[in-house]
């Protein structure tokens, strides 16, 4: 049995002419480090809202098809029971404060005081939360006085500090700066191998350092699903997600017969001073 | 055109976040202004629209220094799409968001109608005019920000972050919007943490490292200088670091790049 399982889901928002999930089936096994590709209005963060749990609610439910984590369809689940199961972190991280925590420190100490931890429990917790999202230097600043891609990195602090199975993750680089976004992937990796790893994605390049899995979401449904390069030799792929500046540079030359490796198009840097034959670049 | 003259700011004593920036943009330039985290990107911005002044220094935003504008008669000279536009949106449907700005310049009938169905059009959304802008994904929402902004045609266009989260059709709009601007004067500054979209949008880099003004170069001649993009802490595009390795002149985007490399080896 999978970790997580999505089994023929379909979805419609009430009132809506078209579903926006339309017949997704997909497993994600523990530990595994998966991105979902889409293009804008595809249906990505409605995905991501029901991987997380935090669909169904209300009116909001499954036309067909359901979500279980570990063999319980999310609906079983108490709010209490999903919350340290599996943490999302949405593209609006000034929009997941909790706008009752005076510092960062206590921002991210929230949730596991909401659990009723011990003190000691809850200060580890928060440490290593600092530590990962390099927020220490920061532990005493009022939240709402951050730049953004401090924002995002308190954001995924405090749901780390709920030492969730999984973390679902909508484009969540995005503000970062390259250091920030390399530590935080680093920090991310070192983390112990059972951590499941979603990341919501519109362009292929930022996912690249982190996923072994590549999904392309289009129209509601899963369209491709493999590695970076299967994925991105997708034609629907390069239709709808565009390439890295490197994939496309080869493209064009390879359109005007002039790419010197005919098979494969790289998708990075390195990749594609390995085709001219030139040394790689550090990092 | 904006001038900023030798501008601090601090929001808390003895902690400067801006210190001695000084610039000048002409008329139809598009400007970047990139740095790590809490460089003091945004909060530049926030001095430029007048939301904050500056301790000490001066900022002419179109003939108007800004210690002595208010904000709102500010507003007809720089327009800025903040990083989330769900902190910019306020009105029922997306029709009535794009029409809000020039109503308060006093347009009315044909010229109102005639103003925000061109920007309906630039923006992609002319099929959404009656849709609440909350109903719609998050990149149109975004493009209905800019929108909002555009419909004051203002002499200066601030863009935080709008390449955020834009899919290839939606980044591809915004680059010809920001090109469209240029070519009608417009002076642009773009915050973008996303190099590539710099190298291809952007005349000319501002780089901020701990709240200093410690680059001020044209795109090229920025993203060539490494030990420069290191201190600031950005990125070399790809296309960029691929043509140096290739002993081709810097190219800023792949059809450059391509174009480069095969008039080389044309011989």
């Amino acid at each position: 049995m999978a970790l997580i399982d999505v089994a023929d889901l379909a979805f419609r928002f009430p009132r809506a002419k078209e579903l926006v999930l339309d017949g997704i089936t997909l497993s994600i096994e523990a530990g595994e480090r998966v991105a979902i590709l889409a293009p804008n209005a595809a249906g990505k963060t409605t995905l991501a809202r029901w991987l997380s749990g935090l669909l169904p609610e209300g009116v909001l439910t499954a036309e067909r098809g359901h979500v279980a984590m570990a063999g319980k369809p999310f609906a079983e689940w108490s709010v209490a029971e999903r919350a340290t199961a599996i943490q999302f972190v949405g593209q609006v991280p000034s929009q997941q404060l909790t706008g009752c925590a005076f510092t960062v420190y206590e921002e991210i100490a929230f949730g596991p005081c909401n659990l009723a931890l011990p003190e000691a429990e809850v200060r580890a917790r928060v440490d290593e939360a600092l530590t990962i999202c390099n927020l220490r230097h920061l532990a005493e600043r009022d939240p709402f006085t951050l730049s953004g891609g401090e924002t995002q990195r308190l954001s995924i602090a405090a749901a780390l500090a709920m030492k969730p199975r999984v973390l679902v993750l909508d484009e969540p680089t995005s503000n970062l700066d390259p250091e920030s976004r390399d530590d935080l992937l680093a920090q991310l990796d070192l983390l112990p191998g059972g951590l499941t790893i979603i990341v919501l994605e519109v362009a292929l390049r930022p996912s690249l350092a982190l996923a072994k899995r590549f999904l392309l979401l289009d129209q509601g449904r899963i369209v491709a699903d493999g590695t970076a390069s299967e994925v991105l030799n997708d034609p629907r792929c390069i239709e709808t997600l565009g390439m890295t500046a490197v994939t496309e540079a080869a493209f064009r030359l390879r359109e005007a017969g002039r790419w010197p490796d005919a098979t494969l198009l790289p998708l990075t840097l390195n990749e594609a001073l390995d085709s001219f034959g030139a040394p790689r670049a550090h990092g | 055109m904006l001038t900023v003259d030798d501008v601090t700011f601090a929001y808390a004593p003895g902690a400067p976040v801006l210190s001695d920036v000084t610039f000048h943009v002409p008329p139809g330039q598009v400007v970047a202004i990139v740095g790590r985290n809490g460089a003091g990107k945004s909060t530049l911005l926030r001095l430029l629209n007048g939301l904050y002044q500056p301790a000490t220094g001066a900022i002419v935003v179109n003939g108007n220094a800004t210690s002595d504008t208010p904000v709102h008669l500010l507003a007809r000279s720089i327009g800025t799409v903040f990083q989330a536009p769900e902190q910019q949106i306020f009105n029922a449907k997306v029709v009535d968001e794009i029409a809000f700005g020039p109503k308060q310049l006093g347009l009315t009938g044909k010229a109102l109608d005639e103003r925000v169905g061109a920007v309906l059009e630039r923006i992609g959304l002319a099929g959404e005019a009656e849709t609440h802008p909350l109903d719609i994904d998050a990149s149109a929402r975004r493009m209905v920000a800019i929108g909002s902004v555009l419909a004051m045609q203002p002499p200066v266009l601030l863009l935080d972050e709008a390449q955020r989260g834009l899919d290839k059709a939606a980044i591809d709009r915004l680059a010809k919007i920001i090109a469209d601007e240029k070519a009608r004067g417009t002076t642009v500054l773009l915050v973008c943490h996303d190099m590539d979209f710099v190298a291809r949008n952007a005349d000319r880099v501002l780089g901020l490292a701990r709240g200093r003004l410690a680059a001020d170069l044209s795109t090229e001649g920025f993203f060539t200088d490494a030990a420069l993009t290191a201190a600031i802490g950005v990125e070399v595009p790809d296309m960029v670091s691929l043509s140096a390795a290739l002993g081709l002149a810097p190219a800023l985007s792949p059809e450059r790049f391509a174009a480069a490399w095969m008039a080389r080896n044309e011989a």
